[in-house]
């Protein structure tokens, strides 16, 4: 690894895993955030994104590997000593001390002058939109306010880092809404390098720089959001993030850069953006709901398939399919609303030619997420 | 990275407590093997003589009376205590559960002494309960309570009766009641709920408690020594007799030594036949 | 909802039960206020005539005052020790992971299933042994031992329930262990430590047997001269002794129980 590399990583994990008493929390990852970035970790629970965080926080002892913030090695450092900001979940404000102290606990701890301190704070409360409510105790607050001073307080001390873990599953959709924006602009007006912990999917699209999708202990793959979701890596991300339509099909071979695929007995010609196609043969086919088309039953090339239930969702619905070609016979479809079908209706359904990936069959037996 | 950076300051203390109590046993099992020497308070040399002297008759039924004292302790402590503790978990009223609590709860707070007193101006030939009973004409000569087995299971009842209690309530208390509502919308009557639900789910309480109230009652010493009066002796009694009014402390040892092995083999035994009868609780 | 035969009979039945048992654990104490105030040395019931002199002689008598300060004093460092050493050691039960650990827990709950005639007798052989003198800090010792499992258990409880994130913040935002320790841990544990020190304190003031071992005429506590004042006087002194003693005791309860609540204290909530 060159210096120069490690240069503009504001956060470089080396081979760090993590074992807890034989079972294998964290497989060996190597990872580097760049300075400024907003990172996302996102994985179905126990994938070990908090174990990740809280190794970076020094929370927890890596059994191996190396981690740098800003060049520096903390492996050693102890988390007192590394200058990372954290919000948890449930805030973790402590219940004793108003606002005002919570926020300028860490100010405290670095022995900051007591003018210094309280410009700051009044600064990072002024930041989270809470200067009228530095005298308060943390009870008396409601979720959202709890979650502004966890963030204020986490800022004030000018992290290196700011690790963020679920901050906002505790809120209702609408104030989630919100608190993301919030956050994003903060972040991006500060400059602050970022690594946010979730499992939900949408909050990973709308607010990263980049993100690290991740299962059973390992990085499954890593960039911005158009990449994990136009460009799945594997079938684990392409399931994972997004919805997704598979069916059985057979792939006979590649010609000028298409792959031939028979699909429900038709012949299908796809060109997909892998780089790597699994052998002729049988093969599972992974395509987006908006991809595909609604078609009659009689079109040509269209695969068959019968409505099976149309779910309302205001603005869309949502038409659940009986498809003998697809995987586990199911398929789904969003039409306007005013376009559901009753239930019992055969249709076609006309795959896209552009777009879709290719898998070995045996992967889509262990990944589906 | 220190991972323990108090483990020094904060285990000194007690690792200084602990060598105490290892040593307080020591001399108890070192004097055990000691021969006595009347009129020293130093011992004489090694010998099996204390527990050989173990064997006569007094000694046989300090242990028998220890054991049927803990036993109908038990039982009666159990009997009464599961509807005291039921009441003070489920009544409705904030201000009857507090009642109960601080009525049942307060003897907890008041040492043997105070209580074993009291129990003796009830029970004794001229006390409350007698003189009450002549009164009304029930009995035309005393009944002796006083220094027998009745009063003292009868003080110890009392004495138990606050501890039982709370582990009791802690267990009722860590109930899902959904699961007794379940059953009621399943068509359970109360009876039928408190049998089938309840009290199964209750069965680690019961047994805590139980537990509790054997080496509470086996430990017991003024109640015996105050209302048994030298009539009914105990392991208790009996050690401190032979301690201090004999001064046989090599005796008093070897007699604490055995007491002590009946006791962990007691709980020990307690313990295997409640893992069984957990299994049937469902835990 | 209407409530049939059956349920009316079991209200019923339940509250007659109720009061029999509320009566038996509350009859002593009656009784024994209402021989308090019994004018004559010999007791009889209902008393012939009342009077507060039995009171007047408990205030008089010098062994209850000499064994009620050594109580006090005892009840005090006995606390302040084991709430020291207990506190500490629930904390490295709680966190860490050393060797012994098992052998020093099991050690030092041991009085709770060890009798505690047995723990006062194997404290006087030692001290014996060791020709320790026969002072008040050898009682002070034996309440330590006696009343530091209860300690550990309710401060240990109190960890359990402790939110590790509050320390974790902290500590990210700069606060070394002993700051941590200082300015978070200790603060939120208060309420716990208060009340598992004050539990220790009133096992120590009411432990009599082990006590009965180890003092002499002038360590004797309360409890201890109590006892040896049934032995010596038929009177009802005691009575008025036992009296004021449960009126103290409840009043302290109360107290308790409008800052801590009992049923969280000892966990039948
Ligand atoms: N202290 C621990 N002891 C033992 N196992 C642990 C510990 N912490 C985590 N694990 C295990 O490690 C794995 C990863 O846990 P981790 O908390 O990192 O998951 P996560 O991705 O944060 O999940 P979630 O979304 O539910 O918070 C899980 O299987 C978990 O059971
Ligand atoms: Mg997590």
């Amino acid at each position: 690894m060159s210096s120069e590399t490690r240069n503009d990583a504001a956060v470089q994990i080396d081979g760090v895993s993590k074992s807890f008493s034989g079972t294998v929390a964290l497989e060996p990852i190597w990872l580097k955030i760049r300075r400024g970035e907003f990172l996302t970790l996102l994985g179905p629970s126990g994938c070990g994104k908090t174990t990740l965080l809280n190794l970076i926080a020094g929370f927890l002892e890596a059994d191996e590997g190396e981690l740098f913030i800003d060049r520096e090695l903390v492996t050693q450092v102890p988390p007192h000593q590394r200058e990372i900001g954290i919000v948890f979940q449930n805030y973790a404000l402590f219940p004793h001390m108003t606002v005002a102290q919570n926020v300028a606990y860490g100010l405290r701890t670095r022995r900051v002058s007591k003018a210094e301190t309280a410009e700051r704070v009044a600064e990072a409360l002024a930041l989270v939109k809470l200067q009228d409510f530095a005298d308060r105790r943390p009870r008396q607050l409601s979720g959202g306010q709890q979650q502004r001073v966890a963030l204020a307080r986490a800022l004030v001390i000018r992290p290196r880092v700011l690790l963020l873990d679920e901050p906002f599953s505790a809120l209702d959709r609408n104030l989630r809404t919100a608190m993301q924006v919030e956050l994003r602009e903060i972040q991006t007006r500060l400059g602050l390098t970022t690594v946010f912990v979730t499992h939900d999917q949408n909050e990973a699209l709308s607010m990263s720089d980049r993100i690290a999708v991740m299962s059973q202990g390992r990085v499954r793959q890593i960039g911005a959001p158009d990449d994990i979701y136009d460009r799945p890596a594997n079938l684990f991300v392409s399931t994972f993030v997004g919805d997704a339509n598979l069916f059985d099909a057979t792939l006979q071979g590649v010609q000028g850069g298409a792959a031939e695929l028979i699909v429900g007995g038709a012949p299908l010609p796809v060109e997909t953006y892998q780089e790597d196609l699994p052998e002729p043969g049988p093969v599972t086919l992974f395509v987006r709901p908006e991809q595909c088309r609604l078609t009659g039953a009689e079109e040509q090339g269209a695969v068959p398939a019968i409505v099976a239930l149309s779910v309302y969702q205001g603005s869309y619905a949502e038409l659940h399919l009986d498809c003998a070609a697809a995987r586990g016979g199911r398929i789904m479809l969003r039409v306007p609303a005013a376009k559901a079908l009753p239930a019992g209706i055969p249709v076609g359904i006309a795959l896209p030619r552009t777009g879709p990936a290719i898998y070995a069959v045996e992967d889509a037996d262990k990944e589906v997420a | 990275m220190t991972k323990r950076p108090f483990l020094g300051w904060f285990a000194s203390p007690s690792i200084l407590i602990a060598f105490g109590i290892a040593a307080s046993f020591l001399a108890i099992v070192q004097y055990s093997f000691r021969a006595n020497i009347p009129g020293a308070l130093d011992p004489g040399g090694f010998t099996l003589e204390n527990f050989t002297t173990l064997w006569k008759a007094i000694y046989g039924d300090a242990f028998l009376n220890t054991v049927l004292l803990c036993l109908w302790t038990a039982v009666f402590t159990l009997l009464i205590g599961y509807p005291l503790a039921y009441a003070m978990v489920r009544a409705r009223s904030v201000r009857l559960r507090s009642a109960i609590l601080l009525i049942s709860l307060t003897p907890l707070f008041l040492g043997e002494i105070v209580r074993t007193y009291s129990w003796m101006i009830v029970l004794g030939n001229r006390g409350f309960l007698n003189a009450a009973l002549m009164q009304m004409g029930l009995i035309d000569r005393p009944i002796p309570f006083m220094f027998t087995m009745t009063g003292v299971v009868i003080a110890l009842v009392h004495f138990t009766l606050p501890i039982v209690v709370v582990m009791l309530a802690a267990g009722l208390s860590h109930i899902d009641r959904n699961l007794e509502r379940a059953a009621t919308s399943l068509g359970a009557g109360r009876v039928r709920v408190f049998l089938t639900v309840t009290l199964p789910l209750s069965i680690p309480g019961i047994v805590a408690a139980t537990s509790t109230a054997f080496a509470w009652t086996f430990s017991a010493f003024a109640t015996p020594q105050m209302i048994g009066g030298g009539q009914v002796q105990t392991i208790s009694t009996l050690v401190y007799q032979v301690g201090f009014a004999s001064f046989n402390f090599p005796l008093a040892a070897s007699l604490s030594l055995t007491g002590l092995l009946f006791t962990v083999a007691v709980l020990a035994i307690f313990n295997t036949g409640i893992r069984r009868l957990e299994r049937i609780g469902g835990h | 909802m209407r409530k049939s035969l059956l349920d009316h009979l079991l209200d019923w039945a339940g509250r007659i039960v109720l009061i029999a048992i509320l009566a038996f654990v509350l009859l002593p104490f009656v009784v024994v206020a209402i021989a308090s105030f019994n004018d004559g040395a010999i007791l009889s019931f209902p008393p012939r005539e009342w009077s507060w002199r039995w009171y007047a002689n408990a205030f008089q008598y010098r062994d209850f005052g000499a064994g009620l300060t050594n109580s006090l004093k005892i009840a005090v460092f006995g606390a302040t020790i084991a709430l020291i050493a207990g506190a500490g050691f629930a904390y490295v039960l709680d966190r860490y992971e050393f060797r012994f650990k098992n052998t020093l827990n099991g050690i030092l709950m041991s009085p709770l299933i060890i009798p505690n005639f047995t723990i006062g007798l194997g404290l006087l052989i030692l001290s014996a042994a060791a020709s320790l003198p026969r002072n008040l800090w050898l009682v002070v010792a034996t309440h330590v031992v006696i009343v530091m499992p209860f300690v550990v258990r309710s401060v240990y409880v109190s960890l359990q329930n402790f939110e590790r994130r509050f320390e974790q913040a902290a500590e990210s935002l700069g606060g070394s262990p002993w700051h941590v320790l200082r300015t978070i841990t200790l603060p939120l544990l208060a309420p716990g430590l208060a009340s598992g020190g004050l539990f220790a304190a009133i096992l120590s003031f009411n432990e009599f047997t082990a006590s009965l071992f180890v003092v002499n005429q002038s360590t004797q506590t309360l409890p201890v001269a109590m006892y040896n004042y049934v032995r010596e006087y038929a009177d009802p002194t005691l009575a008025a002794v036992s009296v004021i003693y449960v009126l103290a005791v409840a009043v302290i309860l109360l107290i308790v129980h409008k800052f801590f609540r009992l049923e969280k204290v000892l966990n039948v909530e």
